[in-house]
């Protein structure tokens, strides 16, 4: 076995230079540390451990309770139906239209092809917020209406992925049962958490989010199913609690981009052969493009109906086709259950990772919206430019009676 | 011959040469002179929402302290600088404000943040000079 601190110097030394690299090009770092995974895995024979995949998989729990309780819990609650329609169909129409072409095109057996079906089937939250806050969508009601569309979305891929392949006995029963419970009652158990010890060097409280994630997770998989299913419902049902207390979600954060996360995207990207890439180039552009496809038929005509202007939402559907975070944990998921092999997971992890910038880049060239609604960021504090002011106000006044 | 002067300004080194020159054009002609800082909002690959807030929150910050010392730097050449910030895209932006604010000239920096993904993609100088509505002055640094 190799030196343990020599093993974790080199993966957190990687980490490092993903950050940096992130920094420099504007781009995610979890992207990032996929792409120097993939690098590593192929040229420096980056090997994992049980000690580092437990470490990935706490990671990829931690996010994706984060991910979770990035919601606005109002948000969802006021538009309930219509995110419920357009965030089912986003994940529904991808799912379906990945899943049947993996199946009867790729000639992927029906396990397989559901893997596909689910790691094509998320969208990016973190896109489309970027494009709601942009167009300062993100302030109307049809804005908020989408991202909370988008957490229905991945709430679908991630109910799947934790169903599908789930043993249908005792123990799934005791996981579902449990787990409802304890999403009764999170709510006013952290609450009381935090009142009674919160805000201790111990970090009582995160330690407790961490037990209920980690015990959840345990059920999940003794049910053979995922542990990040429970740990995005946690997420949801936390996020209210999280709205008024910032500080402990920024240390669960630090705690999961410093020192997890890291370890799941390098792994993630680790298992990627590039050989497998180049003898799959065309499956791989093939599954970009249905995910792209099955996401516009599915999602754009209900932005329609629910008031999108058709350019704005020609531009939140592409965007709504990108994903990262949940396309991985997906593949991983299967890759790590022997579902899937190597070359499958390498044709949908890039496929994943093209989807993180191909839709972004259409979007951006050929359906920018106009921007005259482009609100003024909040450090202005000069009088606009010469022209403007009366049409920024009608519009601003536009909204608000919206 | 200029009346009005609209100065894209992100505090990069391109952007401030850009600048100096529209500063002494203005005092020259006398014009009207205001700058543009757009914050442009990350989406290619993004993760997470804390990225795309804690990026936002940098550049406000950065842009209200550059944006201070531009207008002193003004005010020490005798001319008055109206500084605007928005959000969006930053040759998008330029070109619209430059239309709707009916500007006679636009002043660019040659090179400004549009770094690694300029060499690919055109920088904001390549497509507003492309795009825009009136006389464009590209300053070299």
């Amino acid at each position: 076995m190799a030196n343990i601190w020599a093993t974790a110097a080199l993966w957190i030394g990687l980490a490092f230079l993903a950050s940096i690299i992130s920094i420099r090009l504007g781009l995610s770092v979890a992207l990032v540390e996929i792409l120097v995974g993939i690098v590593a895995g192929n040229t420096l024979g980056l090997q994992t451990d049980t000690w580092i995949n437990a470490l990935a998989s706490f990671g990829a729990v931690v996010l994706t309770f984060l991910a979770g309780a990035e919601i606005e819990p109002e948000a969802l609650r006021r538009h309930l139906k219509a995110s419920l329609a357009i965030g089912f169909a986003g994940f529904l129409a991808p799912f379906l239209g990945a899943t049947a072409f993996t199946r009867f095109v790729a000639g992927w057996s029906w396990p397989q092809a559901w893997i596909g079906g689910l790691a094509l089937s998320t969208t990016s939250v973190a896109v489309v917020y970027a494009v709601m806050v942009e167009t300062g969508l993100n302030e109307t009601d049809i804005g908020k209406l989408i991202l909370a569309a988008c957490f229905v979305n991945d709430l679908g891929t991630v109910l799947a992925l934790g169903l599908l392949f789930a043993n249908y006995d005792l123990h799934l029963v005791v996981f579902v049962v449990v787990t409802a419970v304890t999403l009764f009652l999170l709510g006013r158990v952290t609450r009381f958490v935090i009142a009674a010890w919160g805000n201790r060097v111990s970090e009582p409280e995160v330690k407790f989010l961490l037990l209920v994630l980690f015990f959840l997770g345990w059920l999940a998989t003794i049910a053979k199913s995922e542990a990040v299913l429970p740990a995005y419902l946690v997420g949801l049902a936390i996020a209210e609690i999280f709205t008024h207390h910032r500080p402990l979600m920024l240390r669960l954060r630090t705690l999961a981009f410093a020192l997890l996360t890291p370890w799941y995207f390098l792994k993630a990207g680790l298992y990627v052969s590039l050989p497998a890439l180049v003898s799959s180039i065309g499956l791989i552009v093939a599954l970009l493009l249905v995910k792209m496809v099955t996401k516009l038929l599915g999602v754009g005509p209900l932005t329609l109906v629910f008031g999108l202007e058709r350019r704005t939402s020609a531009y939140t559907t592409l965007l709504m086709s990108t994903g990262l975070t949940f396309g991985t944990i997906s593949a991983l998921f299967g890759l790590n259950n022997g579902i899937i092999d190597r070359t499958q997971y390498t044709a949908l992890v890039t496929a994943v990772i093209a989807s993180a910038l191909v839709p972004t880049w259409i979007a951006q060239t050929w359906f920018l919206p106009r921007t005259e609604e482009t609100p003024r960021a909040p450090a202005d504090t000069a009088a606009p430019l010469p022209g403007v002011e009366t049409e920024l106000v009608a519009e601003r006044a536009t909204r608000e009676d919206g | 011959m200029y009346r009005k002067i609209l100065v894209g300004f992100d505090g990069s080194p391109g952007a401030q040469a850009a600048l100096r020159h529209a500063i002494e054009l203005a005092r020259l002609f006398g014009a009207e002179l205001w700058s543009l800082s757009v914050i442009e909002i990350p989406q290619w690959g993004t993760a997470t929402i804390a990225e795309i807030d804690e990026q936002r929150r940098i550049v406000e910050q950065e842009l209200s302290t550059l944006q201070e010392a531009a207008h002193q730097q003004a005010t020490e050449f005798g001319v008055e600088l109206h500084t605007v910030t928005r959000m969006g895209h930053p040759a998008q932006l330029l070109v619209q404000e430059a239309q709707r604010g009916a500007f006679d000239l636009l002043v660019i920096g040659h090179s400004g943040r549009s770094g690694v993904w300029g060499v690919f993609l055109g920088t904001t100088a390549d497509k507003v000079v492309r795009h825009a509505p009136c006389s464009v002055l590209v300053v070299r640094w």
